[in-house]
C-alpha cells in the first residue's frame, strides 16, 4: 500500500495526530514518519491545526515543587554516596589511588577525553559525561586536597574532600579563580566542608559558564571574611590547582 | 527555545514559567487529576530539556510542539494504566476544588476554543454528535471505541462523526486563512 498518496497520508496523519492511531497501525505509521520528511509534514500540519483546539482550555498553575522536581532531576549535583552518578569514575580514581600530583590527574582527563571523543557527545544524553568544570585543588605538599565540580550551565558546585582541611573556628574558606589575561576574583565562600571523601554543595553567584569559561586555576584561602567583590586575591593560599573544562 | 537547545538554563526556566499552566490544563484535560497531571507536566519538561535541540522553528511553533510533547505523554499516562489509582481513590479536597472552580466539559471547552479562533460557526455545520465525538477524542485522549463506547454509538458511526468533525475543522481553518 501507498501511503504517500496525499489523501491516505492526510488521513493516517490526523489520525495520528489526533491520537486515535493505536496499536500496529501506529507503528507502521511510526516507521513511515522516520523515513518521510513528507509524512513528518503532513503530521506537523495536523498538529498545528490540533493546538487551535488547545486555545479554550483554562490554564491550572502548576505546583512549585513541579519546578523544583525539574531543578532537581536535571540540574542537582551528583551525590556520590548514594549513587553511581556521571563523575563516579574520577571519584572512583581519586579515592583508589595516590596520585602524585594534579597534573596525573588533568593529564588522565586529557587522555581519556582525547581517547574516547564519544564521551563529549556521540551517546545519549543520559549516558554522555555532563560538560563540567573540574578544579582539583592541591595543599602546600602537593597533595590532592579538594575536588570541586560544577555542570557547565549549572549553578551548584560540588566539593569533595580528599584530605583534611584545616579551618580555624571564625575564619571562612574562601574560593578564588583566576581567569587568564585578567585580574583573580572572588567566588564563594565555601560551606562547612565535611569529612574526608565526602561531599558538599553550594550556589554558585552566576551559572559556572560565565563564571569559568576562561578561568584555569582555583584557589582557596583561609581568611577572617568574605572577600567583597572586586578585592584583590591574598599573596598565599591554602589549597590551589588546575581548572579544566570536561567536554 | 534556541537558547534551550543551548542548555540555557535561565532560558528553560522562562519557557516553563511562561508555558506550564497552559500544558498543565492541556494534561488535566486528559488526565482528570492534577497530581498525575503535574508528573505528565514535568516529563514533559525533561523532555523538552534533552530534546530541544530537535525542534523545528520551520515544522512547528513552540507552542504547539510543547503542546503535542504534554499531550501524547498524557495520553501514554492515560493508556498505560498509570491513572487506574486515581480513579479507585476518592478525590482529595484539592481536587474537589479543581472540579468544582472549572468543571468544564469537552464539548465546552471546544466551543471555547472555536470562539477563540474564530471558527465557531463555521463549525457550527456539524451536529452534537460529530462535535461530541472530535471534543473527546482531543480534550480527553479517547479512541474511537471510546468514543463509541461514550456516546452509545456503534464504532463505525463513531469513526465518522470524528472523520466529519476533522474534515471541517480543516476546511473552517483554511476559511478562516488559518493554514497549516
Amino acid at each position: 500500500m501507498n501511503y504517500l498518496l496525499p489523501e491516505r497520508l492526510d488521513r493516517l496523519a490526523r489520525e495520528y495526530a489526533l491520537g486515535t492511531m493505536t496499536g500496529r497501525p501506529k507503528r507502521r505509521f511510526e516507521k513511515l514518519l522516520r523515513d518521510s520528511p513528507q509524512a513528518s509534514r503532513a503530521v506537523a500540519a495536523w498538529q498545528e491545526r490540533f493546538s487551535v483546539l488547545a486555545a479554550g482550555v483554562p490554564a491550572m498553575q502548576p505546583r512549585e515543587q513541579v519546578w523544583n522536581g525539574l531543578e532537581q532531576r536535571l540540574f542537582a549535583p551528583t551525590k556520590p554516596a548514594a549513587s553511581r552518578g556521571p563523575l563516579q569514575w574520577l571519584w572512583d580514581l581519586l579515592s583508589v589511588r595516590t596520585l602524585g600530583s594534579a597534573l596525573a590527574g588533568i593529564f588522565l582527563c586529557v587522555i581519556v577525553l582525547r581517547s574516547q571523543p564519544g564521551l563529549v557527545g556521540l551517546e545519549t544524553p543520559s549516558e554522555a559525561l555532563p560538560a563540567s568544570y573540574v578544579g582539583l585543588l592541591l595543599d602546600a605538599n602537593g597533595k590532592p586536597t579538594v575536588l570541586a565540580n560544577s555542570r557547565r550551565h549549572g549553578r551548584q558546585m560540588t566539593v569533595k574532600v580528599l584530605q583534611p582541611v584545616a579551618v580555624p573556628e571564625g575564619k571562612v574558606a574562601q574560593l578564588w579563580a583566576f581567569p587568564a589575561g585578567a585580574s583573580a576574583f572572588p567566588v564563594a565562600v565555601l560551606p562547612r566542608l565535611p569529612a574526608v571523601k565526602e561531599s558538599v554543595s553550594f550556589t554558585l553567584p552566576d551559572e559556572s559558564e560565565k563564571l569559568f569559561s576562561n578561568v584555569g586555576r582555583l584557589a582557596v584561602s583561609i581568611d577572617d571574611a568574605p572577600a567583597r567583590p572586586g578585592e584583590a586575591p591574598p599573596p598565599a593560599f591554602a589549597l590551589s590547582g588546575h581548572c579544566v573544562k570536561l567536554w | 527555545m534556541s537558547q534551550v537547545a543551548l542548555r540555557d538554563r535561565s532560558a528553560f526556566e522562562r519557557l516553563y514559567r511562561a508555558t506550564s499552566a497552559h500544558l498543565l490544563g492541556v494534561a488535566f484535560r486528559i488526565l482528570g487529576n492534577r497530581d498525575r497531571a503535574e508528573e505528565v507536566l514535568q516529563e514533559a519538561f525533561m523532555n523538552v530539556w534533552n530534546s530541544a535541540g530537535g525542534y523545528n522553528p520551520g515544522v512547528a511553533t513552540p507552542m504547539t510542539w510543547l503542546i503535542n510533547i504534554v499531550r501524547n505523554k498524557a495520553i501514554d499516562a492515560v493508556r498505560s494504566g498509570k491513572t487506574e489509582r486515581s480513579s479507585t481513590v476518592a478525590l482529595d479536597d484539592e481536587g474537589m476544588d479543581v472540579a468544582d472552580a472549572d468543571g468544564l466539559q469537552p464539548q465546552e471547552l471546544l466551543d471555547e476554543s472555536l470562539v477563540k479562533v474564530n471558527i465557531d460557526r463555521c463549525m457550527s455545520e456539524l451536529n452534537a454528535s460529530q462535535r461530541q465525538a472530535l471534543a473527546l477524542a482531543y480534550y480527553r485522549g479517547m479512541v474511537h471505541t471510546d468514543i463509541a463506547a461514550a456516546l452509545n454509538a456503534p464504532l463505525g458511526t463513531a469513526k465518522a462523526w470524528v472523520r466529519r468533525g476533522l474534515d471541517k475543522l480543516k476546511s473552517c481553518l483554511e476559511a478562516a486563512g488559518v493554514t497549516a
